[in-house]
């Protein structure tokens, strides 16, 4: 069997979504750790020689190309599968049978995806953009000179729709990765009493839950330090 | 449990053909016994239309005692209607009560086509068991027992996964129509035991590319054909066929 086949059948297709979304679950927690600097007392100093060192350094570049890349990927083929999931039941039951059957979760993954690659354009373009293309105000630690995305964002955070648009992002998250990390691991054929458990707990605590809360404190915490 | 009588109107798909239009007709039915089977009760409504110079509803049944898989009614929104582990012939009438409304329609699925009414043709899954859910190998005489020794779970979980009846439980309760959970079964009691090594990849991905082959969609791991499978196959079969699948397609050669 050719590679080519490999990933092109509807298994195949389901391998590479839950390997480039564990992959973005790993991502989650390093941009997390560095967005957390936000909430220190020190007038953006440590987030702003972080944010200059994630956008300089060679290797973070390449892997956050990468990284757009497979956010990407996971989109496409995702919405690949789900419309062809779709066009498999052209004429639909007159009664579902709801959360009987399976978790309110579990069917909602197109939906929250869409909402976590819309939030994730705009987030891009709101910091990302800003930082790498963008005008922002200079800023000196220790007689070098840094761009001061920390003040960009914490003028973006007085806005409160801005801090909702941020926070359903992040209930899109919750609701995404409650399914989407157990998932993976079943397509992986990763599926082991001895297991399930602990990864259950993982998915549904730490990326469903504990994760998602902590980058939507961020925003909250700033639009209520401005008011 | 106390037996009792019912009135309950319901609401069943009828379509004259594949290709014709289907709509929800209401029958309202009345002194049905608590112990009669949902076939059962199907079969006095189907003597009264007879009776009446009207057409019969067409629903697929054959063994009624659980083990066929032909009878393939979706029940106010649930495959085989509200009791878990069962088919609808072992569906009995105490389930309800007097007054209830029931909504009855046939498999939904593009792979599933709608013969008549409550029938659809399941042949997909024929397809896709001629395309290597078997042993090629002649059987002959019965081998001396423990003759090729089989761990005990091995051969327990080999005989979970081939108690699946092909029923379509699984594609009807799925919300992508997909087969994972019938084709798993029917990889998963062959590549547990040592017959079904020698064929073991070609198996796995001939089957599966059946499978896509047919329409079915992708599984999402919502659960929802384990939930409603009358066998009860778990979805450790589908993890099982994952493996299969990665394990053949990483090595086989053609």
């Amino acid at each position: 069997m050719k590679w080519s086949q490999f990933f092109n059948t509807s298994i195949g297709k389901k391998l590479l979504v839950g390997a480039t979304g564990l992959f973005l679950c790993s991502f989650v927690i390093v941009h997390l750790t560095g967005n957390l600097t936000l909430l220190k007392d020190d007038g953006g100093e440590a987030f702003n020689i972080y944010a200059a060192f994630m956008s300089h350094n060679p290797f973070i570049q390449f892997l956050a190309w990468g990284l757009k890349i497979i956010i990407l990927l996971h989109a496409i083929i995702a919405l690949q599968l789900t419309f062809r999931n779709r066009a498999a039941r052209p004429v639909k039951y007159a009664i579902n049978p709801g959360n009987q059957t399976s978790s309110w979760f579990s069917r909602q993954m197109a939906i929250m995806g869409s909402i976590l690659l819309i939030f994730i354009l705009i987030h891009l373009k709101d910091f990302w953009y800003v930082m790498h293309y963008g005008e922002l105000r200079p800023v000196t630690y220790e007689g070098k000179e840094y761009k001061d995305l920390y003040y960009a964002v914490y003028e973006a955070f007085k806005v409160l729709w801005v801090v909702v648009l941020y926070v359903i992002g992040m209930i899109g998250l919750s609701f995404h990765l409650v399914h989407g990390f157990k998932s993976a691991f079943q397509t992986f054929g990763l599926n082991h009493v001895k297991y399930n458990g602990l990864i259950n707990f993982v998915g549904v605590w730490l990326f469903g839950i504990l994760i998602p809360i902590a980058f939507a404190i961020i925003p909250v915490f700033i639009y209520f330090k401005s008011i | 449990m106390e037996h009792y009588n019912m009135n309950l109107t319901l609401k069943v798909w009828r379509q004259k053909n594949a290709d014709a239009q289907g709509k929800f007709e209401t029958y309202p039915v009345s002194g049905i016994s608590s112990e009669m089977s949902f076939l059962e009760m199907f079969d006095v409504l189907n003597e009264r239309l007879i009776n009446e110079g009207k057409e019969p509803i067409a629903f697929d049944h054959d063994c009624r005692e659980g083990i066929c898989g032909a009878c393939s009614m979706h029940i106010n929104g649930r495959a085989h209607g509200p009791w878990a582990g069962t088919t609808t012939c072992q569906l009995h009438m105490r389930a309800f009560k007097d007054g209830d409304t029931l909504t009855v329609e046939p498999w939904r699925a593009g792979s599933f086509p709608v013969v008549k009414d409550l029938t659809v043709d399941r042949g997909a899954f024929d397809r896709i068991i001629e395309a290597g859910g078997y042993v090629s190998v002649n059987t002959g005489n019965a081998q001396d027992a423990n003759n090729i020794l089989i761990p005990k779970d091995d051969a327990d979980a080999a005989f979970a996964a081939a108690a699946c009846i092909g029923c379509g439980a699984c594609v009807a309760a799925c919300k992508n129509s997909s087969a994972m959970l019938f084709v798993s079964a029917k990889v998963s009691q062959l590549a547990l035991l040592p017959q079904g090594q020698p064929e073991k990849k070609s198996r796995a991905l001939n089957m599966i590319a059946q499978m896509d082959k047919e329409g079915f969609g992708s599984c999402t791991n919502t659960g929802a054909c384990e939930a409603e499978c009358p066998k009860e196959i778990s979805l450790t079969n589908i993890a099982r066929l994952n493996r299969e699948y990665i394990s053949a397609g990483m090595t086989y050669e053609k």
